[in-house]
């Protein structure tokens, strides 16, 4: 991709000669911040404790819950675009801008007779930043005049993880197979319900993959295999795998907290550690390499369902641990991805089979090997 | 207003979202968290979608994501490379502008620079129509702005 190539190959031989000058501009930059703050407000309304439900808090990590700032700007409306990208440029995280024409106008201290050409952008910066520099740079690089008029505030962080966490809903991903949040009663209890509270791990049934992948298990488990889910997520495979019958289910993440999730869900499901293992995998950057304790041809079915980079170098590492024989599963890929994950796998696998929803597919084949498991 | 409205009258939009996020790297925190979360948008949905589509790219590139939230919490999104200026600036190796753009130059860089990234601009959806001498000039206007100057050669 020409993109990728060009970042890759750009040299970065100015750097060492403008360090001088960039050191020059940093004491102007402190010296215009502290001027009166009579042109903005700001006003920390901080929410310490949490009324949500309880389970909510233990998956509260530090960055999720990452303070930050909630600005408003009233921005002439026929610069809206070029204002936005600029904002964005200089500091801003995210831009936002409702559809709706905002009614109520008490916070606008212009008159209302430019209230009708004025839009009111809602933008989030990072705690640390400067806004009123990063909004004056951003007007003046596209030619505003005057600066526009702006109200910061603290972001409520625990607002937007409630909100998050109320759009679960309980799934219907087959028959009598039903992914339910932790809160909420299955609403049909004689079906296979599997409890979740998936925190910010990936995996709540609602996902076109994870769908394809939950079907796939149920048409492969028929009791007592050995199931590895690598990329567990909230652990929402290996558990269904168990109470579809499986053995053993063992689940293995980069992300610590897709493990705390995952070991929470196994509680919620009354499954015991001897059924479930958990293994935390290092990531890329370690430079132990890829340790798991876990042994080669193990597993009866293997799933990975994370994403087309990971699935292509871990390809080996995935097959190694299947028996021959055994099952594997590949998702988290666009079906315009799928040409080079088919081309990765298929030394390995025979009887290869694609599924789609949507833009998503899911891969399933069978590893080549001397001895095929009967069954 | 009305009218505009029924233009689109697929599904009423509720917002429209303009965030940066690292290409792969797109979490359920901020700022994707609170920005999208406002709008009650599904935040994993978004973070696996947007990871996948941005897998081609080198890992935490910063992509320009514009979202388009409608009212019954569905959304869609585009992928833009980054920001012109953000080339630049990695270019120029400078985190930051001049603060005084026209009257303060904070670096320079040469006319080959420009040229390099407007070829990768030009592999965006917007302007893959637009010859490259319009592009180069866009670009030459950004760094202006942000007070890095084009020379012909850098010495």
């Amino acid at each position: 991709m020409l993109a990728r190539n060009f970042i890759k190959h750009f040299p970065c031989k100015n750097l060492s000669r403008h360090h001088i000058l960039r050191d020059s501009v940093r004491p102007l930059i402190f010296f215009t911040s502290s001027t009166p703050q009579s042109s903005f407000s700001i006003s920390a309304s901080l929410s310490t404790s949490s009324s949500s439900s309880s389970s909510s808090s233990c998956f509260t990590d530090e960055s999720f819950a990452a303070p930050y700032l909630s600005v408003r700007i009233n921005c002439p409306k026929h610069v809206l675009d070029p204002f936005s990208d600029a904002l964005l440029c200089f500091g801003a995280s995210s831009v936002a801008v409702d559809e709706d024409i905002e009614e109520d106008n008490e916070d606008a201290a212009s008159g209302s007779s430019l209230a009708s050409k004025e839009i009111c952008i809602e933008s989030i910066f990072p705690v640390h930043e400067e806004v009123k520099m990063c909004i004056s740079q951003a007007a003046n690089s596209i030619g505003l005049k005057e600066i526009p008029k702006f109200k910061v505030e603290m972001g409520d962080e625990q607002d937007w993880i409630t909100k998050n966490q109320d759009l679960f809903q309980p799934v219907e991903i087959a028959d009598r197979l039903w992914i339910v949040p932790e809160w909420t009663s299955p609403p049909v209890p004689e079906a296979v319900n599997i409890i979740l509270n998936p925190g910010f791990a990936f995996g709540t049934g609602e996902h076109p993959t994870t769908k394809l992948c939950l079907l796939l298990l149920q048409s492969l488990i028929k009791g007592g295999e050995a199931f590895l889910d690598y990329g567990t997520g909230s652990g929402i495979l290996a558990i269904a795998a168990l109470k579809f019958g499986a053995a053993s289910s063992v689940g293995v993440d980069i992300d610590p907290l897709a493990i705390k999730s995952a070991s929470h869900n196994a509680a919620l499901n009354n499954i015991p550690l001897e059924k479930l293992e958990l293994h935390l995998a290092p990531s890329e950057n370690s430079s132990s390499g890829r340790e798991t304790p876990l042994q080669k041809e193990q597993f009866d079915v293997v799933i990975a369902n994370i994403l087309l980079n990971p699935v292509m170098e871990l390809a080996d590492h995935i097959i190694s641990f299947a028996k021959p024989g055994a099952t594997i599963g590949i998702s988290g890929i666009l079906s315009e991805q799928l040409p080079n994950v088919k081309e990765r796998y298929s030394p390995f696998l025979e009887n290869i089979s694609i599924a789609t929803i949507g833009d998503w597919v899911c891969m399933s084949g069978t590893k080549k090997g001397e001895f095929i498991d009967n069954c | 207003m009305a009218a505009a409205k029924e233009i689109l009258l697929r599904r009423p939009v509720a917002a429209t979202i303009r965030l940066t996020v690292p290409a792969g790297g797109a979490r359920p925190a901020p700022p994707v968290g609170p920005a999208l979360g406002q709008y009650r948008l599904n935040l994993m949905a978004f973070c696996k979608d947007f990871n996948a589509r941005t897998q081609k790219y080198k890992p935490d590139t910063p992509m320009a994501v514009t979202i388009t939230a409608f009212k019954d919490n569905s959304f869609e999104f585009t992928v833009k490379s980054p920001s012109v200026s953000w080339y630049v600036k990695k270019a120029a190796g400078v985190d930051k502008g001049s603060t005084r753009p026209g009257h303060l130059t904070v670096t320079t860089l040469s006319v080959r620079h420009v040229y390099e990234i407007a070829k990768v601009k030009q592999t965006d959806p917007f302007c893959q129509y637009m010859p490259l001498e319009s592009i180069c000039k866009s670009i030459i206007g950004t760094a202006n702005s942000m007070g890095i100057k084009i020379v012909q050669d850098l010495e």
